[in-house]
């Protein structure tokens, strides 16, 4: 969750001015800026950096447990390592990095000023380092102001959800996956109304790598899944048994809700009814959506005989239609399905990443001057110098 | 085996490195210009298939050959040898031009353990402009990491030898860090800086410490920290040939990574 603004300046403040005391004590810059403090403050960002790419992160703590056993496993939490950019010697690692940065980016100031030859590399190297010390407060300004945080539910064509800290809301208007003639995955699209004040103010069409953005807020397709409660078709495995008590088994392919009937029989079959994550409630006495992922999918097929209906059983997969009782003669598994991807649902994600303009300039900067240091060939400039340690 | 006559010249360039690589081996002992004019031949017909290859990869698929980590690591192979191939009329850097041919078959050995099939049809988030400007300046600083990486290597072995057969101490310095100061400004550019506009554009954020960027930057700080030590502190010698060839290892690693490691980066 982002703080206000006022409390984000204040910790900025609070930030800079921190930063200005250190440098302010000569010791303490000459040590920031030293080249033996960079390279080991470098080295330790990147050992813990490494760290956090070998130990999974943010995973469950029994997961830890399980992949690197009884005992090291909850060592690696109980060391935070198990959310090591979090952690408060990372944070210390990479704020001493950041003064390190600040210091030396003040002494090529000085340097800057002072160059007679090769001020292209000189120039370079300063906007190099200036460059990274933008990136950091670009850093810090996101960490402080802003949020990323998928949605809490899935909507379908017709539903509404509020945009946290947007100010305004978004009606689903369509949600589907578009697939390519032969069945890949084409595209994830959302067509949303925006909603401010009670008021449509715009339609727009929401896809990966094309979110809408309004009022400081993004809002990103972040999932897309077939409908929870219908099915395009469904394939049955049915099993019967006839009057002489012999079993036959047959395989039909039923559309939704259209009844299909069952050859050598007199009997139709219709799936009324699909529950992707099938539940039973024992107190209510009826079936339940669990959830809306596709985790234990089932097909409520009625059974007719001409305008009769004879009774409803629920089909699963790997698993028969228990009691085929006297009504309804036969057994019913659910083969496989093919979901119903026009009546999809959406889960956007929703970022404010209020210092994303000053990572681009920073970004921006750092390459600059990387370019004007190496491809001017001038670096030399910096080659040999005395060294107390060197200055970074 | 797959069917497609963009596989055939893969195959071909395989061979070719294959043949290239044990050419350099012979050079390395007899250093007879014969073998290295071989090396050469082999090389660039082997370059010739891989381009090939490439280009018709791409004509079948309508977009760049860096969807997946076949074409990455075929790409990657062409690159390093493009990489090396500017050097090869330099005086006294013989023996490090014949290299290529190794540090590119490796990695077209690595690009046929992965499924090959074109996907013609691109994955949602991998539908982008910024896959070509993002993947190839990648691409491209990494092959300037494996020339660096490869003078590095002949820079140990040279150190314990006292320089005596191969190119001088100061050439093999000087490649790697041309190398690297080639490498160093094109991976930030590519690799970090688009990385982050593409990542805002399809995540909604430009960093998410996935095992893929957190490993590129380990890639930039033990490529900073080499810089500081060669471009600040002026030092040479074997701990900066450490730090190239422990960069590259790490390249290596961030390449072929979130294969193991999965995250946001893990599309094949």
């Amino acid at each position: 969750m982002g703080l206000g603004a006022g409390s984000e300046i204040g910790i900025l403040v609070g930030l800079a001015v921190t930063a200005g005391v250190a440098l302010s004590i000569r010791p303490v810059r000459a040590w920031l800026s030293s080249t033996r403090t960079a390279v080991a403050v470098l080295a330790i960002t990147g050992v813990l950096a490494a760290v956090g790419v070998f130990v999974g992160q943010n995973l469950p703590p029994g997961a830890y447990a399980e992949r690197h056993g009884p005992v090291f496993g909850p060592l690696l939490v109980r060391l935070g390592l198990t959310s090591v950019f979090a952690s408060w010697y990372f944070l210390v690692a990479v704020s001493v990095l950041a003064l390190s940065i600040l210091a030396c980016t003040f002494g090529r100031i000085v340097r800057l000023v002072r160059a007679r030859r090769r001020r292209i590399a000189a120039i370079g190297s300063f906007v190099t380092h200036l460059g990274l010390v933008v990136i950091i407060a670009g850093g810090i300004v996101t960490a402080l102001g802003g949020f990323r945080r998928p949605a809490d539910r899935y909507v379908r064509a017709g539903g509404e959800i509020e945009v946290p800290e947007g100010g305004f809301s978004l009606r689903v208007d369509e949600a589907r996956t578009d697939f390519t003639e032969d069945g890949k995955i084409a595209e994830y699209v959302s067509v949303v109304t925006l909603i401010e004040d009670a008021r449509e103010v715009g339609t727009q069409r929401i896809e990966v790598n094309h979110p809408l953005v309004r009022n400081g807020i993004g809002v990103y397709q972040y999932e897309m899944l077939p409908a929870a409660e219908s099915v395009e078709e469904a394939a049955l495995g049915v099993v019967c048994t006839d009057e002489g008590g012999e079993e036959r088994v047959q395989e039909l392919v039923v559309p939704f809700q259209e009844a299909v009937p069952l050859p050598g029989t007199a009997l139709s079959l219709e799936v009324v009814a699909f529950l992707s994550h099938f539940t039973y409630d024992i107190e209510r006495g009826t079936a339940e959506l669990a959830s809306v992922r596709h985790e234990n999918p089932a097909v409520l097929v009625q059974v007719s005989r001409g305008d009769t209906v004879l009774g409803e059983r629920w089909a699963f997969v790997g698993m028969p239609s228990h009691d085929a009782g006297p009504d309804i003669p036969c057994r019913f598994f659910l083969l496989h399905y093919r979901p119903d991807y026009l009546r999809a649902l959406t889960r956007f994600e929703f970022t404010r990443q209020p210092g994303t303009p000053l990572l681009y300039v920073g970004f921006g900067a750092l390459s600059l001057g990387l370019v004007l240091v190496f491809w001017t060939q001038a670096a030399a400039v910096t080659i040999n110098e005395p060294d107390d340690g060197g200055e970074a | 085996m797959n069917g497609s006559p963009d596989f055939t010249f893969f195959w071909i360039a395989l061979w070719c490195y294959l043949a290239a690589t044990v050419g350099a081996a012979l050079y390395a002992g007899l250093r007879r210009p014969r073998v290295r004019a071989f090396v050469l031949a082999a090389t660039v017909a082997g370059l010739a298939a891989n381009t090939i290859a490439l280009v018709v990869r791409s004509a079948i698929s309508g977009h760049p050959p860096v969807t997946n980590l076949f074409e990455y690591l075929s790409f990657f192979a062409w690159a390093i040898v493009v990489g090396f191939l500017l050097m090869w009329r330099r005086k006294g850097l013989e023996l490090l031009t014949v290299f290529a041919a190794p540090v590119a078959f490796a990695m077209m050995v690595m690009a046929s353990l992965f499924p090959s099939q074109i996907e013609q049809q691109l994955i949602p988030a991998l539908q982008s402009y910024w896959l070509w400007i993002h993947v190839s300046l990648a691409v491209l600083a990494e092959a300037a990491f494996a020339v660096a990486f490869v003078a590095s290597v002949l820079y140990l072995v040279g150190a314990r030898r006292g320089f005596e057969r191969g190119p001088g101490a100061d050439a093999l310095d000087a490649v790697t860090y041309r190398a690297i100061g080639i490498g160093f400004p094109l991976f930030t550019i590519g690799a970090l800086f688009a990385g982050a506009v593409w990542a805002q554009r399809a995540w909604g954020s430009p960093w998410s410490w996935d095992p893929k960027e957190t490993s590129s930057l380990i890639v930039w700080l033990i490529y900073a920290i080499y810089l500081h030590a060669r471009l600040v502190r002026g030092l040479r010698g074997t701990g900066v040939a450490t730090l190239s060839i422990v960069g590259f290892a790490m390249t290596v690693f961030t390449i072929l990574g979130s294969k193991i490691l999965g995250g946001l980066h893990s599309y094949g």
